[in-house]
């Protein structure tokens, strides 16, 4: 019963962990305008490609924010009025939340959109990820109850 | 007090039988009558009472704290409340000590008519500012930060005493000398075919008379009665009509300083862009969801002026942008800037806006 | 032999046994809870620099959800302040028992009194069960985005709870407040079954010859138990606040500290009764709805939820308790009942879902540690300006009140979500898999529940890597 399982479970996270290098387009330059009100980026999302030369022209409408990217380090901030841009290169594929980084009101440390640089599947691994573990619990469990009843044994101090 | 001792636990012990079933215990600790306010329960309710006693003490150091000559300022958005005080008073020469605090979003705090850069408010952290006025006089202090859609009216006061020589007089607006009614319609006489350029007219090459170079002389000329004038002269003759406006575009540039336009530019990209928008278009970031301004009851009659609206902006004098940026109260929302910006700095604000019009303007 | 008992070591027996050890960190707490109090109400309202929100839902909490209630169950509860001055009034003092000076004189409380001050009710019958901490925790949780950013907010909540549990204690008997209202108590004592800690006897006849029942009526060294709970009885860890006051009053050592395998109360909860699954389903639905609102890209949605009292706040609320206490219960019961429907079981419906809620437990602890872990690694930097400046005057006691916000780690973070998520995803199948066996249904019973856990860890593993 266990070799099987264990078997499947090694092959799926083999599948889970594979980086992914088919269907990339060639890179590009890429202008996106990111518009920032309390408390939300518009677009929510900034799809890119990987290799891409992006350039967030940030633009705050009611209040100054700024815009954070996870995992690229990257910051600015924008008065309204006064839209900010920063270049980098999207060389690290996957999903990143984006976050405000100026206080802008009570729920700024919520104020949360994503830069989704393809091709990715953080999901979809993650999701293969969540099989594997269940699979890997049903095996366990199963083992469990092949084991004498328990009950708390006494232990003197 | 006995009343409160009532005992109604259904759980009542078991009254011990002498040789019963209850087995060998260890001693306890203690026999009957325990060790109740010894030594070690004072001891514990010492430490509890200082454990209720630090949040005391805390309360008191920040109670303390709040009356040591600083005035606290909150800066908070024109909705919740704007300034808290809005008025202050000083005393010429006598140091005004003050902590602002933003209690939301970033602000920034700046006096009008001074050439000092604004102090940035970061939300929750207390900044210290020091002021001395030389003169007495009414002081506005305004905020510098964009901060939402009534951040113009983000205004306080200031008034000073004492002695000294006090401020100079407001100079009369140029559109009042003039008799410009900032109100009226201005529609621009005649149009040109293509959006006229400084450096073509520069490179004409023709002599202008000195009344056409002279700031005040055109003060009260729009760019149409300007072109009118100049078409009407006769050292134009030669010239076809887009060139006369090419012209017109030189001649206003040539009465305006290189830092006078830098400067207007930098107060335009802090202070107006937010509703006129960087290319003045007047469709900007803080106007544009008119749901969102309308929850806020910013419902305007008027929206910001185009100022890439050739038909209305060269019916526009110089004086009249100026009279309409120092008076504001368009219905639009526009502010009044008369007591945050100086003389020149209004000056170079309208000389600025001729960018959205002629091409190389700056 | 699955458990050690700590006390089997001198040093711990002392420090365990000892009143003093425990206090110290009581009233650490107690005088942290009075100065978040303060700070809350005096200093800044920007939640983001006002320690009290730093302290309590960035710091506490994480350590909280992440630390101390998978590892430790219900150890929060043994130094929690909230219970503390009504349970010192209520006992007349704060170590050990005054005792009666005349013994015949002693009231049916016993020689050595458990109420000093106070009526000492009896808690309500039918409100002895988690309807009334699960209302508390849902009323908690609608307001819950104005909580965490509102310092004003948080120190009005934990005045109310503090004087609430005074109230309680004055009325009551004992830690009714602890065991019948506190919200944060609710989910700790739930979740506390998959720790690797428990107090309980170690032998149970010993227990049943004992006729004074001390751990319950009290001595000369102890109250009787605050939690109302008869040691020898404790199953799972859900009643038992670890207050240690059984390890005082039993006079022959029969209380043990025990480190055992993590999730062994699971394997005892048969079928829970109807208010702890229900709550484990609330748990659970709220998790996924806290994530959705805080860490997900919709501004309305934030604004709504936290604009206490507006429409848009009422249709948020609509909303939220359509999905924890009609969506997740619903679709439970659905997976339960197709389960049992595959597997041919004769068992009622309820029962078969009552049973299989236990498996809930590591999965919503782990989504709350997981959701929890990203709060905490996103908004740590707020802690240090707040601490350098708490009455925001301008201090700078650490040198760091102008630090700029960071998060940390904030490449792997996500995935360190992920791994702790699906821990819990694995873990709640291997309960999934052996109640069904218990059950009799084997793979057939235990697949469409399995397919339910995974609707809440699809939908986290979204939020935070989607």
């Amino acid at each position: 019963m266990a070799k099987p399982i264990l078997l499947l479970s090694a092959v799926l996270v083999a599948i889970g962990l594979t980086p992914i290098s088919f269907g990339t387009a060639s890179p590009s330059s890429r202008h996106v305008h990111v518009r920032a009100r309390s408390y939300e980026y518009t677009p929510a999302t900034i799809d890119v490609q990987r290799g891409d030369r992006v350039t967030i022209e940030l633009e705050s409408t009611d209040a100054v924010h700024g815009l954070r990217i996870d995992g690229y380090d990257l910051e600015l901030r924008s008065s309204p009025g006064q839209p900010a841009q920063l270049t980098f290169l999207a060389d690290r594929p996957g999903v990143f939340r984006v976050r405000c980084s100026v206080t802008c009101g009570p729920l700024h440390p919520f104020m949360i959109g994503r830069l989704r640089v393809a091709p990715e599947a953080d999901l979809w691994r993650a999701g293969v990820l969540a099989v594997v573990a269940t699979i890997l619990g049903v095996g366990l469990g199963s083992r469990r109850n092949s084991r004498p009843g328990q009950r708390p044994m006494a232990t003197a101090p | 007090m006995t009343a409160l001792r009532r005992a109604s636990s259904r759980f009542a012990p078991q009254r011990e039988h002498p040789g019963g079933g209850t087995p060998a215990a260890h001693p306890a600790g203690n026999p009957v009558g325990g060790v109740p306010k010894g030594t070690a329960e004072l001891g514990a309710r010492a430490a509890v009472g200082l454990a209720l006693g630090v949040p005391l003490i805390l309360l008191l150091i920040w109670w303390l704290g709040r009356s040591d000559g600083v005035q606290l300022i909150r800066a908070r958005v024109a909705e919740s409340g704007g300034w808290g005080p809005d008025a202050l008073t000083a005393q010429v020469g006598e140091p005004l000590k003050l902590r602002l605090t933003s209690e939301d979003v970033v602000h920034g705090f700046a006096i009008g008519h001074n050439r000092q850069p604004g102090i940035e408010l970061p939300p929750g952290e207390p900044v210290d500012a020091v002021l001395i006025f030389e003169r007495p006089g009414r002081y506005v202090f305004y905020c510098t930060r964009w901060c939402g859609p009534n951040h113009w009216r983000m205004r306080g006061t200031i008034e000073v005493t004492g002695d000294g020589p006090s401020a100079e007089a407001a100079p009369i607006p140029a559109y009042v000398a003039l008799g410009i009614d900032l109100d009226a319609p201005h529609p621009a006489a005649v149009l040109p075919s293509r959006r006229p350029s400084v450096d073509r007219g520069a490179a004409l090459g023709i002599d202008l008379p000195t009344r056409y170079r002279s700031r005040d002389a055109t003060l009260g000329l729009g760019p149409s009665d300007l072109w009118q004038a100049l078409r009407d002269d006769p050292a134009t003759r030669d010239l076809a009509d887009s060139q006369v406006w090419d012209l017109t575009a030189w001649a206003m540039r040539s009465v305006v300083s290189g830092e006078s336009l830098a400067e207007g530019e930098r107060l335009y990209a802090e202070n107006c862009a937010a509703c006129h928008g960087r290319d003045g278009a007047g469709e900007a970031a803080a106007q544009r969801e008119p749901a969102h301004a309308a929850a806020e009851g910013e419902t305007h009659a008027v929206e910001p002026v185009d100022f890439t609206d050739a038909s209305k902006m060269l019916g526009a004098s110089p004086a009249l942008l100026q009279g309409k940026i120092l008076r504001g109260g368009m219905g639009s929302g526009m502010p009044y800037w008369g007591p945050i910006f100086t003389e020149d700095q209004l000056w170079a604000l309208a000389s600025y806006l001729w960018t959205f019009q002629f091409e190389g303007w700056l | 032999m699955n458990r050690v008992n700590l006390l089997r070591w001198p040093t711990v027996r002392a420090i365990v046994r000892s009143r003093w050890p425990q206090l110290s960190l009581q009233l650490l707490a107690l005088a942290g809870l009075g100065m978040l109090i303060v700070i809350g109400l005096v200093g800044t309202p920007v939640g983001n620099r006002n320690l009290a929100i730093a302290a309590i839902w960035i710091a506490w909490w994480a350590v909280l959800m992440l630390l101390a209630v998978p590892f430790l169950g219900r150890g929060w509860c043994s130094i929690c302040p909230l219970p503390l001055p009504g349970e010192w009034l209520q006992r007349g003092a704060i170590l050990r028992p005054p005792a009666v000076r005349d013994e015949q004189a002693a009231g049916p409380r016993g020689r050595y009194r458990n109420g000093a001050l106070g009526l000492g009710l009896p808690w309500p019958k039918r409100l002895r069960n988690l309807w009334l901490q699960n209302v508390v925790f849902l009323a908690l949780a609608l307001a819950s985005l104005s909580v965490l950013t509102q310092p004003r907010t948080t120190a009005w909540v934990l005045m109310v709870l503090a004087v609430s549990a005074v109230a309680v204690s004055l009325l009551f008997e004992r830690r009714s407040f602890c065991r019948y209202l506190c919200p944060v108590g609710g989910v700790i004592g739930l979740y506390s079954q998959a720790s690797p800690v428990e107090v309980r006897v170690i032998d149970q006849a010993l227990c049943t010859r004992h006729t004074e029942k001390t751990c319950f009526t009290g001595n000369s060294e102890g109250y009787g138990c605050p939690w109302q709970v008869f040691p020898a009885a404790l199953r799972t860890n859900v009643s038992c606040g670890t207050c240690l006051e059984c390890l005082r009053t039993c006079p022959y050592d029969n209380v043990a500290v025990n480190i055992r395998p993590f999730g062994d109360d699971l394997l005892r909860a048969e079928r829970p009764s109807l208010d702890q699954s229900f709550k484990s389903l609330l748990l659970l639905g709220s998790v996924v709805v806290y994530a959705a609102v805080m860490l997900g890209p919709w501004g309305a949605l934030k604004s709504a939820a936290a604009n206490v009292g507006a429409s848009e706040w009422f249709a948020y609320a609509a909303g939220f308790l359509l999905v924890t206490v009609i969506a997740t219960p619903g679709l439970f019961w659905m997976a339960a009942s197709l389960g049992r429907a595959a597997a041919h079981l004769r068992a009622r419906p309820l029962e078969v879902v009552r049973a299989f809620t236990p498996a809930l437990i590591p999965l919503g602890m782990a989504a709350w540690a997981s959701f929890s872990l990203s709060f905490l690694l996103t908004n740590l930097s707020y802690l240090w300006p707040s601490l350098s400046d708490p009455l925001s005057a301008g201090w700078n006691l650490l040198g760091t009140a102008s630090l700029a916000w960071g998060p940390y780690v904030s490449g792997i973070s996500p995935w360190l979500q992920v791994a702790i998520l699906l821990v819990g995803v694995a873990w709640a199948a291997a309960h999934v898999r052996r109640i069904a066996d218990r059950l009799g249904g084997g793979l057939r019973l235990a697949i469409p529940v399995l397919a339910f856990n995974l609707i809440p860890a699809v939908g986290l593993l979204w939020i935070f890597v989607g």
